[in-house]
């Protein structure tokens, strides 16, 4: 088992001792805010290791009065100190609970408050490295190991030292050659302590992976019911499960037998060491080198170290875990943001309207955004996204972008709110390049309905506030009835009803009219629609067009659409095909110029004709 | 002095740092799921047995160790006390005190080899009695009707099968021996104190009565704290999902700092009440401590007395010392681990209940057999059907496909087409009536069998973790390489297949959304086309995917029909129209059935979806 260990261990220990240094000194910079708190804490663990300690030094000392026939009053002395022991270490170990779950709480919730706060700053890409699901896992479950970890350092790993430090003091005190003893028993159970933990470590660790495993496959194994039983595949699947539970079985029971071994090693150990302890105590009494009754005393003091030695190879098996999980967080926190904003920003000052460096585009017809051949590819492309892209949208304009998925259309839109940055190329806002603007000064002139409408759980006044925190409710009755949502007048709590986390009580044509609601409330130079009109039906999507014309005539309206028939009437179409521009004029000079528009309208159409 | 058993308690003492929720069960039902764990351990009771045979020797050896030591201790003195009152020093040999610390030595020895028979013993019991559990978990997947995976979670199933029996090999490992050598040892050790002197022991008692009045209050306040703990873990869980899944939006209205300070509310409000619960957890042990060591004191004082007085040995009063800290760590142990018990056994009953949920009906004893070339021809003849037979949603509903017809299933989302799907390969058993496939009835075939004949490709586009080509051969391992790149070719998924590095051999894993939907779903029209099916269900692609690919789809599904009977869940006017037959749902039923024509003709509920545009 041993052998295997290390040969896992080996490969890159350099690279684990690099990354195992980092992650602590990441946890160091969690811990470090709380300096008193942790001296605090460090103090009551010795007043608490100390009152354990004493507790016997004293029964000791009274067992030793009595035998050299002490005064009853001398014995009382010894009580009466015995019990300040008591309380003193009592007192310090129900302290050392409180503060060390305070501290572990306190870095938990900074950790996770951390990685929140960086993923702000990520843009779309950074966050895509790492996706949604992991960065829940960083920020929830990861959190709790560390935090689970910290606490059980502080409880069982910490007392090693100061037990070990205090008691062989003590020993020294009733004799020395009883303190050398003690000393060379420590050191034996630290030798074996430090080999149990290097050799079950990564059995634990492995035996973490076979967990996740038999998770993974009984979730296959239950979502694919359906498809399991229509191909008539269920021995298989079972003989797939039955084979993932016996490994981890075969592996726990190794770990188990590892565990097992060491606790009863560590029996042994007392065994012998009050044994030893015993025959040679008798010998110093008998050379009156000490008293009797200190052996009692002794005894206790080796079967305390052992104790807090084997507690902490416990809670040392859980600690490759948690440096696993800081390791995780790290690499969330050392994130460079790829998109950040520039040092001196023009925006900086929002005084005015037209802050200062953008251009007034208050006139209709004026340019609001501008792509100056720009191309974008994801860094780990060989080819670019979008190519040569050179385009304008314009006050009281309708622009609208087709074309096939991967296309790159909603990168468009990404780029806008500066969520990707260009490749190449300028993206100019307000004359400005975007990249010389602050992103809130930015994102406050867009307006944005994604591709996917995510509500907030909350109330749906809430969610329509998103973007303008004072509107009244009149406005966002107003935005409501444009954008086709007036179904929220028949609810029974009208604005205030109830949105569940992701909007997922209401259809999914609901929710697009909402999030459409939403940006409809924002006062803005630029108003885009990702794909935005799909989940609505053809008579919706109709009445929604007609209804938005007023509204957006004062702004520049970006439309990302699937359906020729959304599109119909925009005063300019882009037509995408492979990131690359093909198209670009009214539906009318397309049809005849443009072929790929075409093959889409007349695939869409040929469904549209049947329905008459 | 030894007492090994204080510090393994503490170590448990300690291990419920780590949260735990607990859990009460009804009398009743903890006693029926005890023996039906004892029934599940059948074939590996005798290490049970062992094991608790050795616990019960360990204990016995373990308490009868401080009465020798005790007569060592006062012989010992004896001894030196003989060689001051000489003037000569004393020293240890195996004539002098020697002999009988080696026999001492053989006494805890003994306690040491029943401990580690025992654990030895229990560390393979749990995982071994778990595997057997599981295995029949993995059995009764197959088994369970699919309404079961329709009504539960699948989070819900997945628990019972791993967490839930965690819960209970934690317990079987150490908990429940922990709590015979508990109880035991207290016992004893007070027996054997009383027999010693009673006022001490008198003292030593009161303690432990007060030591479970403590443990009491602690476990009832754990248990409120535990769900308040939940709680917060609960909305801290749900506004990171949501944020992190709308950060779009969060960054597009410039929310971040909103966001962050109700992020920072929901953790800071977790922390409070974990640091709350964890002091809690970790405070019971110390404070149940205190109290003993407050009786240790009292011991001291009226022990030290008595020494002086002479009414009592040095050796007695240590071994008292040995048995009050022998009696009193467990303390702490027995009220927790009776909780853990508790929580254990109710694990455990849920397994059970998973293990007796109804089964499938078994398939007939001599089916019948269909011909190898199968038509699939499918009627449908009077059938009654219902999720709850108690409110039907099908009376009556007949139909029928004639082979290599196209059947149209039309009718708005939850209208229950997949009802029909269900019915169709029996994935439910229908309440009355016949579905006839190739004039048998489906009742008669094997499931197996009667499955053979079908092919489906739905919106759920389930892959299992596997490579390419094992997910396109699932229907026929056996198919080569070549039939495999055919299948997918004719699937138009080929191409992309062999851009990926791996090709055929890329392994799709669960969490890796590195495959686009769009592709999932060629894949599965590629996993039928191998299995060449007689009869197919299609969901048709929706507005997941973009126009291009689902025109790839679209052709791709129009290649697999051809020459069978197809069953296609409709969202697209084409479909709809040159259908055979069209079958219109509402509530679960079949409400109208018909050519195109026919319907728009009848004025019906079709001609009235038709023209609210179909989309």
């Amino acid at each position: 088992m041993s052998q295997q260990a290390t040969a896992l261990d080996t490969p890159n220990a350099n690279e684990d001792e690099y990354r195992m240094g980092a992650s602590l000194t990441l946890l160091a910079r969690f811990v470090r805010p709380y300096g008193e708190l942790v001296a605090a804490t460090l103090l009551a663990l010795v007043l608490d290791l100390g009152g354990m300690l004493f507790v016997p030094t004293e029964l000791a000392s009274m067992i030793n009065t009595a035998l050299n026939q002490g005064g009853l009053d001398e014995l009382m002395r010894h009580g009466a100190t015995m019990l300040a022991a008591a309380l003193v270490g009592s007192g310090g170990a129900v302290t050392t609970s409180l503060l060390a779950a305070r501290l572990s709480a306190k870095v938990g919730r900074d950790i996770r408050v951390a990685i929140y706060e960086a993923s702000l700053v990520f843009s779309g890409s950074d966050f895509e490295r790492f996706g949604t699901g992991s960065m829940i896992t960083r920020t929830l479950s990861d959190a709790t190991v560390i935090q689970q970890t910290l606490l059980m350092a502080i409880l069982m790993i910490m007392p090693v030292p100061i037990m070990t430090v205090i008691s062989v003091v003590l020993a020294f005190r009733i004799d020395v050659v009883m303190g050398w003893i003690l000393l060379a028993i420590t050191g034996t159970v630290l030798v074996i302590t430090i080999i149990a933990v290097r050799i079950s470590a990564p059995i634990f660790t492995r035996l973490q992976g076979f967990i996740d495993r038999m998770n993974a496959r009984l979730r296959e194994a239950i979502t694919g019911a359906r498809v399991i039983r229509a191909f008539g595949k269920e021995a298989s699947s079972r003989e797939r499960l039955d084979g993932t539970f016996t490994e981890y079985a075969e592996n726990a029971i190794k770990a188990n037998l590892l565990f097992s071994t060491a606790d009863s090693m560590t029996f042994f150990l007392m065994n012998s060491a009050e044994v030893l302890i015993i025959w040679l105590g008798a010998d110093r009494v008998g050379a009156q080198a000490m008293q009797i009754g200190s052996i009692t005393a002794l005894i206790e003091y080796a079967l305390l170290i052992m104790f807090f030695m084997m507690m902490a190879q416990f809670a040392l098996l859980s600690v490759p875990r948690a440096l696993a999980c800081l390791e995780r967080a790290r690499q969330v926190l050392e994130v460079t943001p790829e998109i950040a904003d520039p040092a001196t920003a023009p925006g900086a000052a929002r005084a005015g309207a037209p802050a200062h460096g953008l251009a007034d585009t208050s006139q209709s017809g004026a340019p609001v955004a501008a792509f100056d051949h720009v191309s974008f590819r994801f860094h780990d492309a060989s080819e670019d996204t979008l190519h040569d892209l050179s385009f304008e949208l314009r006050r009281g304009e309708v622009t609208a972008i087709i074309g096939n998925t991967g296309s790159g259309k909603s990168t468009i839109a990404r780029m806008l709110l500066r969520f990707h940055d260009v490749t190449e190329g300028r993206l100019l806002f307000g004359g400005v390049d975007v990249r010389d603007l602050t992103q809130d000064e930015l994102r406050s002139r867009i307006s944005y309905v994604p591709q996917k409408a995510w509500l907030f759980s909350g109330t749906i006044a809430e969610n329509l506030r998103h973007g303008a925190a004072d509107a009244t409710d009149e406005r966002l009755w107003h935005a409501l009835e444009t954008a086709q949502a007036g179904f929220v007048r028949t609810l029974p709590d009208g604005l205030e009803s109830r949105v569940a986390q992701g909007g997922t009580n209401f259809s999914g044509g609901q929710r697009q009219r909402l999030a459409i609601a939403r940006a409809l409330v924002r006062d803005a130079d630029l108003y885009v629609f990702d794909d935005s009109f799909s989940a609505l039906d053809f008579k919706t999507d109709a009445a929604l067009r007609h209804a938005l014309k007023p509204e957006l005539g004062r702004a520049a309206t970006l439309i990302i659409a699937q359906r020729v028939g959304t599109i119909r009437d925009a005063d300019q179409i882009v037509v995408f095909k492979d990131g690359r521009l093909v198209g670009f004029g009214r539906h009318d000079d397309l049809m005849d110029s443009c072929p790929t528009y075409r093959e889409i309208a007349e695939s869409q159409e040929r469904k549209e004709e049947n329905h008459g | 002095m030894a007492d090994q058993r204080e510090h393994e308690d503490l170590m448990n003492a300690n291990e419920a740092a780590v949260p735990e929720d607990e859990e009460r069960i009804p009398a009743g039902m903890a006693w029926r799921t005890a023996a039906n764990l004892w029934r599940a351990a059948a074939g590996i009771r005798w290490r049970l047995v062992v094991a608790v045979c050795s616990t019960l020797l360990y204990v016995a050896f373990s308490l009868a160790a401080p009465v020798y030591s005790a007569e060592i201790i006062d012989l010992l003195w004896g001894c030196i006390q003989r060689s001051f009152a000489e003037g000569v020093p004393f020293a240890v040999t195996l004539e002098d005190g020697g002999r009988q610390i080696l026999i001492y030595l053989g006494i805890w020895t003994a306690a040491w080899a029943f401990y580690s028979v025992q654990v030895m013993v229990m560390s393979g019991f749990a995982e071994q009695l778990n595997l057997a559990l599981r295995s029949r978990i993995a059995e009764k997947l197959g088994r369970l009707p699919l309404s079961y995976f329709d009504v539960h979670q699948p989070g819900d199933t997945i628990s019972r099968a791993t967490n839930d029996l965690d819960k209970v090999s934690e317990v079987l490992q150490r908990g429940l021996l922990q709590l015979i050598i508990a109880v035991t040892t207290l016992v004893g050790a007070l027996i054997m104190m009383a027999s010693f002197n009673l006022v001490l022991t008198g003292v030593f008692a009161v303690s432990v009565v007060g030591a479970f009045v403590v443990t009491r209050f602690v476990a009832a306040r754990t248990l409120a704290v535990s769900t308040e703990r939940q709680e917060a873990v609960g909305t801290l869980t749900t506004r990171i999902e949501e944020a992190y899944s709308g950060r779009a939006v969060i960054k597009a209205f410039g929310r971040e700092r909103a966001s962050l300070r109700e992020m920072s509310e929901a953790a800071d409000a977790l922390a409070r009440t974990s640091a709350v619960a964890d002091f809690i957890t970790n405070a019971a042990g110390p404070a149940v401590r205190f109290l003993v060591r407050l009786s240790l004191v009292g011991i001291g004082v009226l022990g030290g007395g008595m020494l002086i007085a002479g009414q009592l040995t040095v050796g007695v009063f240590q071994a008292f010392y040995q048995y009050a800290n022998q009696g009193s760590e467990p303390l702490t142990q027995v009220s927790m681990t009776y909780n853990m018990l508790q929580g254990a056994l109710a694990a455990a009953a849920r397994v059970f209940a998973l293990l007796d949920e109804d089964e499938v009906v078994p398939d007939p004893a001599e089916p019948a057999t269909l011909p190898v070339g199968s038509a699939g021809r499918v009627v449908f003849e009077h059938v009654r059907f219902g999720y709850d037979p108690a409110h039907p949603l099908m009376r009556d509903v007949s139909f029928t496909a004639e082979p290599g017809q196209k059947v149209a299933i039309v009718g708005a989302t939850g209208a229950g087409k997949t009802t029909l799907i269900n019915l169709l390969m029996r994935f439910y058993e229908i309440d009355g009536g016949r579905i006839l496939l190739d004039g048998v009835s489906t009742r008669e075939l094997t499931r197996a069998d009667l499955r053979r004949r079908f092919g489906m490709v739905l919106q759920d586009t389930w892959l299992f973790e596997g490579t390419i080509a094992e997910n396109i051969a699932y229907g026929r391992p056996e198919a080569t390489r070549e039939e495999v790149a055919a299948a997918a070719r004719a699937a138009r998924v080929d191409f992309y297949v062999r851009t990926l590095p791996d090709g055929y051999d890329t392994v799709l894993s669960n969490d890796a959304e590195s495959i686009s939907q769009g592709q999932r779903q060629l894949l599965t029209i590629a996993r039928a086309m191998l299995s060449d099916p007689a009869i197919l269900i299609l969901d048709e692609a929706t507005s997941s995917v973009d126009t291009r690919t689902e025109q790839a789809i679209v052709h791709a599904m129009e290649t697999l029909m051809y020459g069978r009977t197809s069953f296609v869940i409709a969202h697209r006017l084409s479909t709809i129209v040159d259908a055979d037959l069209i079958l219109v749902m509402e509530a679960g039923t079949i409400i109208e059935q018909g050519t195109h024509e026919e319907l728009l003709a009848a004025g019906g509920a079709y001609a009235e979806l038709y023209r609210s545009q179909f989309a």
